[in-house]
């Protein structure tokens, strides 16, 4: 007891500011050569949802915020086209 | 005018050959206004994701075109009106 307390006690050595974020490295951006983001192109989109079909964070993919929102907006159409799947939390 | 994009999905069951032509006659609503059709994209039979309306597969067709609003919502209601057609997505391109 006296140890585990001890050890959770003990104060952690001091980071720089972000210091521990600097172990991930910026992915290159996916979307490089695509200026159309196209809700027809499934083969694209299947690289911004997971497994279960859920969207990708842009903080996974990489992707800036504006095109975040492009490829959400092409994800919910394909779905509708039953071009990709709905997110399924049975599988 | 603007540039739309309509992409239908048809009953597998009808004959593919036959695709053509009947969108053809729909799309004469868009001729008929003064619109004006890019490009008739069959896809073909496709299997979707999920099943709509009891059908797993679907015959996919993309229409590229310039045309009016109110013509574009007058053939989204008419092929809607067809029991062959499962589902249609207008959308509106630059």
């Amino acid at each position: 007891m006296g140890a585990r307390s001890n050890k959770t006690l003990k104060p952690k050595p001091k980071l720089p500011k972000g210091a521990a974020l600097k172990k991930f490295k910026k992915r290159a951006n996916p979307l490089k050569g695509v200026e159309y983001i196209d809700y027809k192109d499934v083969a694209l989109l299947r690289r911004f949802i997971s497994d279960k079909g859920k969207l990708r964070s842009a903080r996974v993919t990489g992707v800036s915020v504006q095109q975040q929102r492009k490829i959400a907006r092409a994800v919910k159409n394909a779905r509708e086209m039953a071009l990709l799947p709905y997110p399924n939390s049975a599988r | 005018m603007r540039h739309y994009e309509l992409m239908v999905i048809l009953d597998p069951e009808l004959e593919e050959r036959t695709v053509a032509p009947s969108l053809e006659t729909y799309l004469k609503i868009v001729k008929d206004s003064g619109g004006k059709v890019e490009k008739l994209d069959i896809w073909g039979r496709r299997r979707m994701t999920f099943e709509i309306g009891k059908k797993s597969e679907g015959i996919y067709a993309v229409v590229d075109m310039h045309c009016e609003p109110a013509s574009v919502k007058e053939l989204d209601r008419q092929l809607n009106l067809n029991e062959a057609v499962l589902r249609t997505k207008v959308v509106v391109l630059n």
